[in-house]
């Protein structure tokens, strides 16, 4: 599903932030990217997205090469991507309905398909009865569930998540964690990145190391 | 696809309603710039519709040989009637000229009738049914045999000539000005509205919208500004038209046939669609420049 070969990403300059990545994720695995800050989990996330293009090397998602993909192309291969942010990235002025409706409205869904499947997706994550709530009238963990449903609203095949629980209480980080756990079970790719060791151990699935942009493990 | 378009428009509208300073300024600027160009093409429509019914009024007097006969005269004047249909061509004898120039003596006429000859030429008055083209005509009959001399008043029509070159000149390189001001100002509204929506933007690249997608309600707002804005300005010229072109019809009426020239709905279409296309160049060029970065 994911294929990195030789990748490396450089700012002018400066040391690579990644340096000669080759990693391979299969079709539904569930990966940590774990390392130290500065490691350069988020910018592998960033070039997986398309956010960033590599300095050199090759990047290949569903098959499809991201380095000859054309401008007009990055919007379509989002659309198979969710991605999780730490600071949620949810739209102060909306309501979580319209929040998770967002990545439907996009798409050029109908209006009353938008409210369905956004309604089901909020309702997935615990939140049916939060749907006419502004984000900043709900807690951390709830802005997270919100843009996870967001993220899974219209069923990507890819799912990355960036340090999902890193701004929430760790009595949240379980319930927040499931829900990717669930989206995996479901069938999507799930790509985490964090530098938290506890949950490395506590929910023990494959883990990729990167320290100062190279990949030092993968068990 | 309607109701994507119906909620890029509604998303268009309600950003223009969370916008609306920076909105209203915009439309207050293509108002004026438009309301200005349109005020300014009507001016030189004016002008020109006077200068053309001035030029109308001109007449080629060609005078004819002395040695010629009444009938070979007559002759000269059939042919110009021949070689020229929209030309009104007619034969004043010099006995008639003779009696015009006693009539417009007045009391000073009686000195006439010392002349021991009429010195006067027979003359023909030649005076295009479409105005326009004097010189031209005057040119073409002077070559004419028989045609001694032509007189057509130069100076005057190539004053009038230069005036509305002059008239012409201005009024483009300032609708031009106005355009480009109006342009940027709207360029710069849009371009803080991107500002201002700079995290809306990020994620709905995120979740998959295309560019044209994340530009069509900015673009959409750049163009309803302009509407708005030609709204206003027809507004504007038509309360002119209303209460100042009654007083300016009687500087024209001393033109015959000259009318001040009226806002009519094709002049409106034409506002309309300027404004449009202003607000949407101004809209494009500030997206374009802040997608990209």
């Amino acid at each position: 599903m994911i294929q990195l070969f030789h990748v490396t990403k450089r700012w002018s300059d400066d040391p690579p932030v990644l340096d000669d990545v080759t990693l391979q994720v299969e079709k539904g695995e569930f990966v940590w990217l774990t390392g130290p800050s500065g490691a350069g989990k988020t910018t592998l996330l960033r070039l997986l997205f398309c956010a960033d293009e590599p300095t050199s090397g090759q990047i290949i998602i569903g098959g499809r090469n991201v380095n000859r993909l054309s401008a007009g192309g990055v919007p379509f291969l989002r659309r198979n991507i969710g991605v999780v942010f730490q600071d949620f990235k949810l739209l102060p002025n909306r309501t979580a309905l319209e929040n998770v409706g967002f990545a439907l409205e996009v798409l050029g869904a109908s209006d009353a398909q938008i409210r369905e499947r956004a309604h089901r997706r909020l309702a997935q994550v615990g939140l049916a009865e939060k749907a006419g709530s502004l984000p900043l009238r709900m807690s951390g963990g709830e802005q997270q569930r919100v843009a996870i449903a967001r993220a899974l609203v219209n069923e990507p095949a890819i799912l990355l998540a960036d340090e999902p629980t890193g701004n929430l209480d760790a009595s949240l980080t379980d319930s927040i964690l499931q829900l990717l756990f669930d989206a995996n079970a479901r069938g999507a790719t799930v790509v985490v990145a964090t530098h938290d060791r506890g949950l490395l151990s506590r929910y023990q699935r494959r883990t990729v190391q990167l320290h100062r942009g190279k990949v030092t493990a993968d068990a | 696809m309607t109701h994507v378009a119906w909620r890029l428009l509604r998303r268009a509208l309600i950003n223009l309603w969370r916008a609306p300073l920076p909105s209203l300024l915009a439309v207050v600027t293509i108002a004026l710039a438009l309301f200005l160009g349109g005020a300014l093409a009507f001016s030189i429509l004016g002008a020109r519709t006077l200068l053309t019914s001035w030029g109308a009024q001109a007449t080629v007097t060609a005078y004819l040989d002395r040695a010629l006969s009444e009938e070979q005269a007559r002759a000269v004047a059939e042919r110009l009637r021949a070689d020229h249909p929209g030309v009104e061509v007619v034969l004043v004898s010099p006995a008639q000229a003779l009696e015009r120039l006693r009539v417009q003596l007045g009391d000073l006429g009686g000195a006439l009738d010392g002349l021991s000859r009429n010195p006067l030429p027979a003359t023909l008055e030649l005076t295009p049914r479409r105005g326009g083209e004097l010189r031209a005509l005057a040119d073409r009959v002077s070559n004419v045999g028989g045609v001694a001399d032509v007189d057509y008043g130069r100076e005057w029509v190539d004053r009038l000539e230069a005036l509305g070159g002059a008239l012409r000149g201005f009024g483009t390189a300032s609708l031009a000005l106005l355009g480009v001001a109006a342009l940027l100002v709207v360029a710069n509204t849009i371009r803080l509205a991107v500002y201002a929506r700079r995290d809306e933007i990020e994620i709905m690249k995120l979740v998959g919208a295309t560019d044209g997608y994340v530009r069509a309600p900015f673009l959409l707002e750049g163009a309803l500004q302009g509407l708005c804005g030609a709204a206003l300005a027809a507004a504007g010229l038509v309360a002119v038209q209303r209460l100042v072109l009654p007083r300016a019809a009687e500087a024209f009426s001393f033109a015959s046939g000259a009318s001040a020239p009226h806002l009519a709905a094709q002049h409106c279409a034409l506002l309309a669609a300027a404004g449009a296309l202003v607000g949407l160049c101004g809209s494009y060029l500030a997206v374009a420049r802040s997608l990209r970065t």
